[in-house]
């Protein structure tokens, strides 16, 4: 399966916030951040992926258009989604994040699944482990994708901390 | 394939691509280009017998504990996203802290090496080689002036870098509120409280028997002693890491420790080990590092010092100058959160060709450092083994307690942990001392940083240690001293 980036606009954060910004003590706890996609050829959305800083719960909405004659509709594709087990610590505060179409439980999004997909629960490990044959032969797949890759490197070390013999230093380097 | 179904399969290649280089593969391949002579290996049922051949003789129990040696000191492979720095720090401003005190280091030694108008590193002349080669199961009689070596850093010194860390994103406020944390770590890490403690450390409970305990004289060994030395030695017989690391929760005996150890460890004395300890130690025949001095006097000021450990001092020099020329080391930076300091050959600055690391290992030595080594030769006495032993134990868990992370086992979340734990368990002292201006953990940092050696009697020391391998967490470290600060 070919995948490819799909060139978006990211907006500015906007605080959601009662009352007038300025003169107003609290810090808001909301931010919504808009994303437009420019291209007007129509795609199959698989993932989204993003680098968090400290947002503890996302919300993703999306606007679609069904039809030429019916006005644009805001479908919400995921509520609170749990970013940071516990907001007050450093757990997941800093984490890259990917977000799959099979995550959102009921989307209408225009080229996804014409049937809302329901939420799956990770199955724990015990009952989920899945046949080995089978992960065998998909670890072979992308075994000889990564051999391609990485055909002349070796994960041994050789053992030498010198250069042809010759361990005569500077002064350590700062960068 | 689902998410986590194709996270499995990453984890396998992972951890194939790394046994791959490894002796244990080359071992397999001979063994199995062998069994084929065998008469019940047969050519229609190839794959099935040769895997059967591997179950009964024992090889596929030493790929499982390969297996289980991986997936316990590697992290698990993290987003495709995340760059290399990320699985060392995912936290920025811990890296940034972590990068600052690497810069303090490598400022002091250089210094150093300016005003004693000492090499970072020279070549021996033949002579001082032969006289080394002599002398190197002695070389504790040797009496240098160190006088104008000093440490590179003490505890103390890296206390005072954590008691400073910020979260730039983190807002403290100047009212004091409920939220405000009274120690001296003032990053909101997650520690684990006490439910959450008591449900990892289970066969530490009350109701579950434990050596160092329930072996003491006035218990009958009928209770759980004899029974508890039987499973250990089953344990042995069996060959199995995971049953052992899940034996030792509730220490080991102390007969059984050295196996048990190595057994969890995945260390086996193959010949090619006892070489490469060679090589090791022909590389500090031939060059001369200013790390060695940095060495001799940490172990001339601790553990020449100490009552348990000054007989080992020979040993303390053939493991830790070994150390500091073992490139293998290198490999454990991917998931430490420092990184090895550079060096260029004399006249190549700036030339990537001549670019090479200081020490060879990347570790410079602190004050205190050989106590990592000392209690260890209570268990082994044959150099290579012991070395092995040391070497893995350091790019397991001891690179945490020096090094600026996140990490739930680093030296800042058991600092955290220590803090939190006094305030829940006695509060009354903590605020006490809080007021006469000793804070508790100016006094239990060293403690923690050491892992207690040199601080608990030997015996005691290698149970707590026990416990380390067990659980494969250095949080034990945070627990212990709120027994011993009251």
């Amino acid at each position: 399966m070919s995948r490819v980036s799909v060139p978006c606009h990211v907006k500015g954060t906007v605080a959601l916030q009662v009352g007038d910004v300025r003169t107003s003590q609290g810090r808001p706890g909301v931010l919504v951040i808009d994303v437009t996609f420019p291209s007007v050829a129509p795609f199959e959305l698989q993932e989204i992926m993003f680098k968090n800083y400290y947002t503890a719960f996302l919300s993703i909405r999306v606007r679609q258009h069904t039809s030429p004659h019916t006005p644009a509709k805001w479908v919400t594709c995921l509520r609170d989604y749990c970013l940071m087990p516990d907001p007050h610590s450093e757990e997941g505060a800093q984490e890259y994040v990917s977000l799959f179409k099979h995550q959102s439980p009921s989307m209408t999004f225009p080229k996804w699944l014409s049937h809302p997909v329901p939420c799956e629960q990770p199955a724990p490990l015990i009952e989920g482990l899945p046949d080995p044959s089978r992960v065998s032969s998909e670890v072979q797949q992308m075994w000889a994708l990564t051999e391609m890759i990485r055909a002349s490197h070796t994960s041994t070390r050789i053992g030498r901390f010198d250069v042809d013999g010759c361990y005569d230093l500077n002064l350590l380097s700062y960068t | 394939m689902l998410q986590e179904e194709s996270d499995l399969s990453l984890v396998i290649a992972q951890i194939v691509q790394k046994l791959k280089g490894s002796n244990l593969y080359a071992q397999l391949e001979r063994q199995a280009w062998a069994s084929l002579q065998r008469p019940e290996i047969k050519l229609e049922s190839l794959k099935e017998d040769i895997k059967e051949f591997f179950k009964i003789s024992g090889w596929e129990k030493k790929l499982q504990n390969a297996v289980y040696s991986e997936l316990s000191v590697f992290p698990l492979p993290s987003h495709p996203a995340a760059p290399p720095e990320h699985l060392k720090e995912p936290l920025v401003y811990m890296r940034k802290a972590q990068g600052s005190w690497e810069k303090r280091i490598l400022k002091s030694l250089n210094s150093m090496c300016t005003e004693l108008s000492i090499p970072l590193a020279r070549k021996r002349p033949v002579g001082e080689q032969k006289e080394l080669l002599n002398k190197w199961n002695e070389m504790g009689t040797d009496e240098p002036d160190l006088s104008l070596f000093r440490p590179v850093y003490a505890p103390k010194d890296f206390l005072e870098v954590l008691i400073n860390l910020r979260n730039p994103n983190y807002e403290n406020g100047d009212s004091l509120s409920f939220r405000t944390h009274l120690g001296l770590i003032q990053v909101p890490l997650k520690v684990k409280d006490i439910p959450e403690l008591k449900e990892f450390f289970v066969e530490l409970g009350l109701t579950t028997g434990q050596l160092g305990i329930d072996d003491s004289t006035q218990v009958p060994p009928e209770l759980f002693e004899n029974e508890h030395v039987r499973i250990g030695q089953k344990v042995l017989a069996e060959q199995d890491s995971a049953a052992a690391q899940q034996y030792i929760r509730q220490g080991s005996p102390t007969a059984l420790r050295a196996e048990l150890w190595a057994l969890i460890l995945n260390i086996s004395s193959q010949p090619e080990d006892i070489l490469y300890y060679e090589q090791l130690k022909t590389n500090v025949i031939q060059h001369d590092l200013l790390v060695d001095s940095l060495i001799y006097k940490d172990v001339k000021l601790t553990a020449s010092n100490d009552d348990y450990y000054f007989v080992f001092e020979d040993y303390l020099y053939q493991v830790l100058l070994c150390f500091s020329r073992d490139t293998s080391v290198l490999g454990h930076f991917a998931y430490n959160s420092a990184s090895p300091p550079k060096s260029y050959i004399r006249g190549k600055l700036g030339l990537e060709e001549y670019a090479v690391f200081y020490p060879p290992n990347g570790v410079i030595p602190f004050h205190g450092f050989s106590m990592y080594v000392a209690p260890l030769c209570f268990l082994y006495h044959e150099p290579s083994k012991l070395y092995q032993i040391f070497r893995e134990m350091y790019v397991r868990f001891f690179f945490r307690l020096h090094s600026i992370s996140s990490h739930p086992s680093g030296i800042v979340s058991l600092c955290l942990l220590f803090e939190t734990l006094l305030q829940t368990y006695l509060p009354q002292l903590f605020y006490h001392l809080r007021e006469i201006g000793a804070q508790p953990l100016r006094i239990s940092f060293k403690w923690m940083v050491r892992a207690f050696s040199g601080y608990l009697a030997t015996d005691q020391l290698l149970l707590l240690w026990d416990r380390i391998l067990g659980y494969n967490s250095l949080e034990i470290l945070a627990d212990c001293p709120k027994s011993i600060v009251p």
